[in-house]
């Protein structure tokens, strides 16, 4: 301990002396914030009691513009429960539909109306009874002022009378309920769009008591709730980098701390690292049409990925197993969609690893191995070039790893981070590796559905009628049930879809598991499969933790 | 008398520039041919410590430390001689025009300079290696634009020291052409200084590199440079894999000092006042 501890002191002297050498600025960013956070975890860690508990999360994590709907706390890229604020719908640990606020849902045939009934025995923090006015208020206003979520498909909300709201859609959206269940309600009497954020009012499980920009968050158990009490009285979320959480963590600082695979092979005294399946997927989009330049000047396709004997070839002559050892140490499972195990899941985008399967589709693509071990069809040699998030060192070991293993099947890889100013239109030509996983079939139209007047896919270039037509059903089904069946078809019907049999435009590597370190005793309720983003999702039930 | 002399301060200043620069150049070359090396990742052989056959160890990619720390010094140390270059020219150039073009230019050329050098180096290199796209050619544009003016200035100050000397006034009463005077009595003159002005923008220009990549705003990660292992090591200190960040910091202050004393030598061996010391 002692000498570990030297030998970081010693390291990081090097590093500033390094740094401060040659200027000023470097210093602060190096360091980031990590004796600011550690000052927080000590002033909290010595509250602690029986119904607290303290949780350090990534700094990404924070919501920038506060704890405000329409700009993005729940609803935003990743999404999660409130916990302030209350939801019409919730997702049960199956990712089925369940109620929060709402007690009945019904949509009409055409799919363009929703009508939905509500509690009527809800306060907010203030004594203000919550009505279907305030919903209602909540929807156009996120619907107008939300930039991080798209609601373009709702028209308007209104309340018919106190308990009963309507949303008028532009399209019918049958998934409706899961956006529902992360749009948290704000009450219209208590409003302001410029304070709301730092000082919200809600009627959820928690009544946010301090926020420290920067460094933590003290949320406190809401008395009048009108569900069961929460168990963990006060829930303080500390934001520090990974190595900061690790050694707080290590100085038992907080009872719960994120953590990635990189820490997974060390030991701390009195806790013990939590594993949780996540559908917080990664995998290279595959541009599936030739080689060409659009009318902004951009590259689209790429002449390799666009045979789909190709893109089969890399589905099945990818050892996921040998990523998740070597790059996950472990901890993650097999990505075979954007959703695995979700219910939309199709289980036919499993695939086999099969090297010699793979190579005999790229013989029959006319890639013939040359004396160098690179493949070649009329003087061309096989190449790929891979890009990453630049600054994502787990992104950069899986494109590094499948690279590899690419390099075995014959195709030379060369990898190369970006940053994301430059990513989008770089993927639209080259395979990026991309993060996924949401509590909601809408990614997959997101990625694999066609926008009108392009004839392309938003993020890689690829279209499918058949796929899309599913996908246009699923959404103006009335039946969520009935819907989930045709997501599934959008993936595989028998003939066509996007699994390896199909066209395969994305190949998909790992799910990550999300790892913390939780310290002894703390029970750590049942977690619904963690979305993309390793943060709030944690605590999503933190009122149901407790200490045992 | 005595038939062993120790060398003479000449002969060893001598054969340490030679020695350095040899080490230098073959830094340089033995990175651009392990490049290819320095890229490569094996997962079987992850986080190794230093051992004899990975001297510098391994990182989490598997990737071979020493050959990635040679291949970031030879690219730091061509970035270096990029930089070196086109300052260089730059302050030849400019502090010279300065001097001898009159007044309104030298206001508008000092100007100049004391604007590049009132901003911080390194906010301007990584606004220049933005616009620039970042990258090699990124950092090359943002580390070489930004470190000509102190140079610029020495040069100004020494020209127009020079054009007032009374042997410059002389040699041009006694009718030696503009041309001839610059060739015969100024460049002697202001070579010294020029040279180790020039030898010592190499330190400058390597660390702001490492310092510019280190922050993320030059080369990718995948590239094998001083600053990123550096920012990369960070993530593992905590961890105790203390030879990712020791060795390759060691190596980049070793090439510093090494270019800082190189400077310190030629100007001691071509500056009059200690040439014969």
């Amino acid at each position: 301990m002692r000498k570990r501890l030297l030998s970081i002191l010693l390291s990081a002297a090097l590093m500033c002396a390094l740094l401060s050498g040659c200027g000023n600025g470097a210093d602060g960013n190096s360091t980031g914030g990590g004796g600011a956070d550690s000052a927080g975890a000590e002033k909290t860690a010595g509250e602690q009691g029986q119904n607290s508990v303290v949780v350090a999360l990534d700094p990404n994590s924070e919501p920038e513009a506060g704890f405000d709907p329409a700009y993005g706390w729940g609803a935003g890229e990743h999404v999660h429960e409130p916990l302030i604020q209350s939801t019409l719908t919730v997702t049960n640990p199956d990712l089925t539909i369940g109620y929060d606020l709402a007690t009945d849902y019904s949509v009409s045939e055409d799919g363009l109306t929703w009508t939905v009934t509500i509690r009527d025995d809800v306060k907010f923090t203030d004594g203000e009874p919550l009505t279907a006015a305030d919903v209602a208020f909540t929807y156009n206003t996120v619907k107008e002022s939300s930039s991080v979520n798209d609601f373009t498909m709702m028209d308007s909300a209104e309340a018919a009378d106190d308990t009963t709201v309507i949303f008028h859609m532009n399209r019918p959206f049958s998934i409706w309920p899961y956006t529902m269940a992360v749009v948290g309600i704000v009450p219209e009497h208590a409003y302001d769009s410029a304070t709301y954020g730092s000082n919200p009012i809600g009627s959820g499980r928690y009544i946010l008591k301090q926020w420290d920009r920067g460094q933590q968050v003290i949320l406190e158990a809401n008395p009048d709730y009108y569900g069961d009490a929460p168990q963990m009285e006060q829930v303080t979320i500390l934001f520090m980098e990974e190595d900061a959480a690790f050694l707080a963590a290590q100085a038992g600082q907080v009872d719960v701390a994120y953590t990635s695979a990189t820490y997974s092979d060390q030991t701390i005294d009195g806790y013990s690292l939590a594993s949780y399946a996540s559908v917080d997927n990664r995998g290279f989009n595959l541009p599936a049409v030739s080689a060409g330049t659009d009318e902004e000047g951009r590259t689209v396709g790429n002449d390799f990925t666009s045979d789909v004997l190709v893109r089969r070839a890399i589905n099945i002559g990818i050892d996921r197993q040998e990523m998740i050892d070597n790059v996950l140490n472990g901890y993650g499972t097999p990505a075979y969609s954007i959703c695995d195990q979700l219910p939309w899941y199709n289980d036919a985008s499993e695939v086999e690893y099969d090297p010699e399967g793979a190579a005999a589709l790229l013989d029959e693509a006319g890639w013939v191995m040359g004396d160098d071990g690179i493949r070649e069809k009329d003087g061309e040699k096989a190449e790929l070039n891979l890009l990453y998030s630049t600054g994502d060192s787990v992104r950069q070991a899986l494109a590094a790893d499948f690279a590899d293993q690419l390099g075995e099947l014959g195709i030379s890889c060369t990898i190369e981070g970006v940053g994301w100013d430059t990513a989008y239109d770089r993927a639209l030509s080259e395979p990026l590796l991309w993060g996924w996983g949401a509590h909601s079939p809408m990614e997959l139209y997101n990625i694999y559905h066609t926008i009108e007047g392009t004839g392309s896919a938003e993020y890689s270039p690829y279209s499918n009628e058949t796929v899309d037509s599913y996908m246009d059903q699923a959404l103006a089904s009335t039946d969520l049930e009935e819907s989930y069946s045709l997501w599934q078809q959008a993936q595989w019907n028998g003939t066509t879809g996007v699994t390896q049999d199909g066209d395969i435009p994305w190949v998909w590597l790992v799910n990550i598991d999300h790892l913390y370190w939780v310290r002894d005793g703390l029970q750590v309720a049942e977690q619904k499969i963690h979305p993309h983003g390793h943060g709030w999702s944690l605590v999503n039930n933190v009122d149901q933790w407790s200490w045992g | 008398m005595s038939v062993k002399r120790k060398m003479n301060r000449r002969q060893s200043t001598l054969i340490f520039l030679a020695a350095a620069t040899l080490f230098l150049a073959c830094v340089t070359a033995a990175g651009i041919l392990l490049e290819d090396r320095a890229l490569e990742t094996d997962f079987s052989r992850i986080n190794l410590a230093p051992c004899l056959r990975y001297p510098f160890g391994t990182d989490w990619m598997g990737r071979d430390m020493f050959m990635r720390t040679f291949a970031g010094l030879s690219l730091s140390i061509r970035i270096g001689v990029l930089t070196a270059a086109v300052s260089a020219v730059t302050a030849l150039l400019l502090g010279t025009a300065a001097a001898v073009l009159g007044k309104k230019a030298d206001v508008v050329i000092s100007w100049v300079t004391d604007l590049v050098m009132g901003i911080p180096h390194i906010l301007l290199v990584m606004l220049i290696s933005i616009a620039c796209g970042r990258g090699f050619a990124g950092i090359v544009a943002g580390v070489s634009l930004s470190h000509w003016p102190s140079l610029a200035r020495v040069i100004r100050g020494e020209v127009i020291q020079l054009k007032e000397a009374p042997y410059i006034l002389a040699a041009e009463k006694l009718g030696v052409s503009k041309l001839a005077n610059v060739r015969r009595h100024m460049i002697p003159h202001l070579l010294p200084q020029f040279l180790t002005g020039t030898i010592l923008l190499f330190p400058h220009a390597i660390l702001h590199e490492a310092s510019v990549t280190f922050l993320g705003f030059g080369l990718s990660s995948e590239q094998p440079a001083i600053g990123v292992i550096l920012s990369e090591s960070m993530q593992y200190l905590t961890t105790g894999r203390w030879w990712l960040a020791l060795f390759p910091g060691l190596a980049l202050v070793a090439v510093v000092v090494i270019f800082a004393l190189l400077g310190e030598r030629v100007r001691m061996l071509l500056d009059p006042s200690s040439v014969h010391e």
